[in-house]
């Protein structure tokens, strides 16, 4: 019996997987800069597993949290202190990292079951900061404000050198992630989410202990950050506070928003474009566009941002994604697509 | 035996008192209408039943066990559900999870994890929506999403999610607002087999006079939070002090 | 037939010796292309003008002459934004996408950290990184053999500025202010060497980053009956805290990093600054030195306007002399290993900004030499000449 849930195409699934892994090889053959460009790429598979975590939360649970970025930096440190100066083998250092991150999302769970919204916003926010001095207070093991060194991962005996191996790694680790993201959404467990975001009334009603599953999904969203903060620390060799700011949080919101908040998809898609707009397209309009926007480099992105924001909220609030599903059925209905009228 | 035993509720807020020594029994099997003025206090009262609202005074048992020790999302497990008066679900999820939502107390984390592994689990937990919309009459929707459908559809959802959890008792906040009078008469014939065929007891607020006097077995009136008359749909259709209540309300509108 | 013969080995020849000629990214026979990381966007990014524009003021005259082995030098610039992460992106395109033969002037600590792993992989030289942190001469580090600094560190300066003070006043008692982050902590190391070699404590009082009240750690400075105090701040801490001495009436002799040589001291102080003592292992821009001289000399010819100069534009100006040095001492076809030879040989070379700088296999700081500036009637004046 072929599920009555799967409402999308598994067939083209395959397929894709095969196209992320052939990419580099296509990208080698293409470019010469294949490896900035594949660097690139490794950063956007990171924060695609937060922002695959961070979408569980604020889009499917309706939580928001302005503190994401901390959330990367428990679990890229405590993988780097666990490794590096515990020395606990990497392979563990995956399972434990995150559940540490986790833990800390269960501890900002706690004021998320009495307040909501912006006020969330600020207390989430407010851990970040929080989350930062310690990490500078704990300079023994963190090496304070100058950051510390991070060694590379080794799975199995294989030692993950270059930006070509950690193309592989990450993106093994996306695929697994969005499939148990994708397991997740469409379990009891996503529904209970999504009851929270819509209706509380309605959760109780249908049994749903609100507090439990707040909990739980800051839980599960810790766990996605932490994961990536792991495989951050152990890819760029370096991680440091300054990286770890609130600006940053902020941009995990916007790819979640852009992608279409409440898609798994969705919060993929948004990460790619965000990442790809920041490092490949805004710094290849800026010099042509300097010459009649006079804003200094900074300013420039964050007004680009702010403006492809603006445009998503005003034309299309289900984000990219959404836009993809438009497309999509409108293929699916060619050529008899009912005729837009201008009244 | 009695079933579903309110006694001498009271509850107000900052001052609006929303019921007043309210108290009545309901037994099981029956279908008992609560009917009223706006602002009488019927969703109130619900509300009360269902954890949202700590009365002040009184008391609610439901089979000896006292409902107001609970917390709101402990009253499904001891057999009661219920529906919203303003549309409470899940838009942009398909029928067939809104309708799921309501069986999440049935389903162990267990289930969830063969779910995750193996399609056989997924079959069952569709299987358990699929009754309960073929008894609604909403089955071939079940992959539609909900944001869009037709309001009595989403209407059905709700009642659809309230009777999945198998029940001992539902409550029905004006399951047939909004509705035209074909769609009235058949949400009528449903509370009817709801009774009928699925052996659950029905405690329904509503508007629409025939529908309720079609179908209940008693009918309790209230007004301003008191209850006005109890008893027999003829016996309350008579009663003086309804008729003036419900003039009253008609010269109003 | 012959002819054919000897044309095809001729041409095979010429493209082997073509071959061999041009074996370094980011060098042509016409352009030797450097990469520079600075702060556009982030907290610092006044300087993250400043200093570059320094910097092409001094290429631009070079290019002029014929630029170095007849190619011309050219910069491109990219943004951190004080954040080691976007600085990471900024040196793999730098390195990978635009194919630079060298790095120079990267700026802040925590953002030199984060591209040690690059610089490692691809055995990219960095030249004069704009830090003063004495880690980034620390051999032992990663890449630590592609990093040449040119900043005397905090660690030595806190050396030299302790030996003045007791040179002074033998029974001075030091006191030093400290910012609780990785600047603090190579001052502190410098300050626990001075302990040790001279036997004497010195009192610390740490303030957070961004801190603005130092009414605490000024009333311990004078509780501890302190005579000399070292400010390892930048501009905001010097002022506040000699006005709230003032203030309080308690008045010491200061001393600070080189920071906190910013001219902007002297003007917010006001006669509380008055005495002020700061470090600087550059000759100033308008010292009658060779260095300062031509700086003045390209400011007027370019028209650089009077706000723009000053010590963070003569700075891009300063450092790039090294560069420039070392590029002339790579081989006419240079290769990395080749600049990295070059800077090598330097052995007390004066460029005429800076005092003697020598590097060599076993020591990359460039300068660890400065010399003392006080504030007398407004104006820095030079007290001392290099101290080491
Ligand atoms: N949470 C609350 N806080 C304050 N006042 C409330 C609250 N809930 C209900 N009330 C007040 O209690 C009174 C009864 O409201 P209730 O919703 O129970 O009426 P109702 O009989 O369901 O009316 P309707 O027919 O319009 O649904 C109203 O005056 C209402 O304003
Ligand atoms: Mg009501």
């Amino acid at each position: 019996m072929k599920g009555r849930y799967d409402d999308e195409n598994l067939k083209w699934i395959p397929v894709l997987i095969l196209a992320i892994f052939l990419f580099p090889f296509i990208l080698k053959g293409a470019t010469s800069s294949y490896k900035y460009y594949l660097y690139v790429l490794n950063i956007a598979g990171i924060y695609m597993i937060l922002t695959i975590g961070l979408d569980l939360l604020s889009g499917f649970t309706g939580l928001m949290s302005l503190g994401h970025a901390a959330f990367l930096a428990i679990g890229a440190y405590s993988s780097a202190i666990l490794v590096d100066q515990v020395g606990i083998p990497f392979e563990l250092s995956i399972f434990i990292s995150p559940v540490i991150a986790g833990l800390f999302g269960l501890v900002i769970g706690f004021p998320a079951l009495r307040i909501e919204g912006m006020y969330l916003g600020l207390t989430t926010m407010g851990f970040g900061f929080i989350v930062k001095r310690l990490i500078i207070a704990l300079r023994e093991w963190t090496g304070g404000s100058a950051g510390m060194p991070v060694s590379k991962a080794t799975i199995f005996g294989f030692t993950i050198n270059n930006d070509w191996d950690n193309y592989f790694m990450i993106y093994s680790f996306v695929i697994i992630s969005v499939i148990i993201a994708r397991r997740i959404v469409i379990s009891k467990l996503g529904r209970a989410f999504m009851a929270i975001r819509d209706s509380e009334q309605a959760a109780q009603a249908s049994g749903i202990n609100l507090a439990k599953y707040k909990m739980l999904s800051f839980f599960i969203s810790g766990l996605f950050a932490g994961f990536a903060g792991v495989l951050f620390a152990h890819t760029s060799h370096f991680i440091s506070t300054d990286h770890f700011d609130i600006l940053l949080s902020i941009y995990f919101i916007v790819m979640v928003l852009i992608g279409g908040a409440g898609s798994i998809y969705g919060a993929v898609l948004g990460t790619l474009f965000i990442v790809l707009m920041e490092n490949l397209f805004i710094p290849l309009f800026k010099d042509g566009l300097a010459k009649y926007i006079h804003l200094e480099a900074g300013d420039f992105q964050a007004f680009i941002f702010g403006f492809i924001m603006l445009l998503f909220i005003i034309f299309q609030p289900l984000g990219l994604y959404g836009m993809w599903l438009k497309i999509r059925i409108y293929w699916k209905l060619f050529p008899f697509n009912p005729r837009r009228r201008s009244t | 035996m009695s079933n579903l035993s309110i006694q001498n509720l009271h509850i107000h807020f900052s001052g609006v008192v929303a019921l007043d020594e309210v108290s009545f029994d309901i037994k099981e099997g029956e279908i008992f209408s609560l009917i009223g003025p706006n602002g009488s206090g019927k969703s109130t009262l619900f509300n009360c039943i269902n954890g949202f609202c700590s009365p002040q005074r009184g008391s609610i048992k439901y089979n000896n066990v006292d409902l107001l020790a609970r917390r709101p999302h402990e009253i499904v497990k001891h057999g009661i559900s219920r529906t919203f008066q303003n549309l409470q679900n899940v838009p942009f999820m398909t029928l067939l999870d809104n309708i799921l939502l309501g069986a999440h107390h049935r389903l162990t984390m267990r289930d969830t994890f063969t779910r995750w592994i193996s399609r056989k689990e997924r079959g069952r937990e569709e299987a358990l929506a699929l009754e309960v919309m073929d008894f609604l009459g909403i089955a071939n929707f079940e992959k539609k999403y909900l944001s869009g459908q037709p309001y009595g559809i989403q209407k059905l959802v709700e009642i659809a999610r309230a009777l999945i959890c198998k029940p001992k008792l539902i409550l029905m906040d004006e399951p047939a607002a909004g509705m035209n009078d074909q769609e009235t008469l058949e949400i009528g014939k449903i509370i009817s087999e709801i009774r009928d065929i699925l052996n659950i007891t029905v405690l329904v607020v509503e508007h629409d006079m025939n529908l309720v006097m079609n179908i209940s077995d008693r009918i309790c009136v209230l007004d301003s939070g008191r209850i006005l008359a109890m008893g027999e749909p003829e016996e309350v259709k008579n009663h003086p002090k309804v008729i003036k209540v419900f003039l009253g309300d008609e010269v109003h509108a | 037939m012959k002819r054919y013969v000897s044309i095809i080995i001729m041409a095979a020849l010429a493209w082997i010796r073509c071959e061999n000629r041009v074996t370094s990214p980011g060098v042509t026979d016409t352009e030797i292309l450097i990469g520079n990381i600075q702060d556009l966007s982030g907290p610092i990014k006044e300087l993250g003008f400043l200093i570059p524009s320094g910097t092409n003021m001094y290429l631009d005259y070079i290019n002029a002459q014929g630029g170095v082995h007849g190619r011309q030098i050219k910069m491109l610039i990219e943004d951190h934004g004080y954040n080691p992460q976007k600085a990471v992106v900024a040196a793999k395109k730098l390195i990978e996408k635009d194919q630079v033969f060298a790095l120079y002037n990267v700026i802040g600590t925590s953002t030199t950290e984060a591209i040690r792993p690059i610089l490692e992989e691809s055995g990219v030289p960095l030249v004069a990184p704009a830090t003063m942190s004495g880690t980034m001469s620390d051999l032992s580090r990663k890449a630590g053999h592609l990093i040449f600094h040119t900043d005397a560190g905090y660690d030595v300066q806190s050396n030299v500025l302790v030996d003045y003070i007791l040179e002074q006043n033998a029974n001075a008692k030091i006191g030093v202010v400290y910012q609780d982050d990785d600047y603090g902590a190579n001052v502190l190391k410098g300050i626990a060497e001075a302990e040790e070699r001279h036997g004497i404590t010195i009192q610390r009082e740490a303030y957070q980053r961004g801190a603005t009240d130092f009414v605490g750690q000024t009333g311990n400075l004078m509780k501890g009956g302190i005579t000399d105090v070292i400010i390892g701040g930048i501009v905001r801490e010097p002022v506040t805290i000699m006005k709230t001495s003032q203030a309080m009436k308690y008045s010491p002799h200061f001393f600070g990093h080189a920071p906190t040589v910013d001219a902007r001291v002297g003007l917010l102080a006001g006669d509380a600054g008055e005495g002020f003592t700061s470090c600087y292992f550059a000759y100033l821009p308008d010292s009658d030195k060779s260095g300062p001289a031509l700086y003045r000399e390209l400011c007027e010819k370019n028209n650089v306007p009077e706000k723009m100069r000053g010590i963070y534009h003569y700075y891009g100006f300063a450092t790039a002399h090294i560069l420039v040095e070392g590029l002339r001492r790579a081989e006419e076809y240079p290769t990395r290993e080749g600049l990295i030879n070059g800077l090598e040989t330097l052995n007390n070379w004066e460029s005429g900004t800076y005092p003697p700088i020598t590097f060599n296999k076993n020591d990359h700081a460039g300068v660890e030499k400065i010399m003392l500036l006080q504030i007398q009637g407004g104006k820095q004046v030079a007290i001392t000449g290099w101290l080491e």
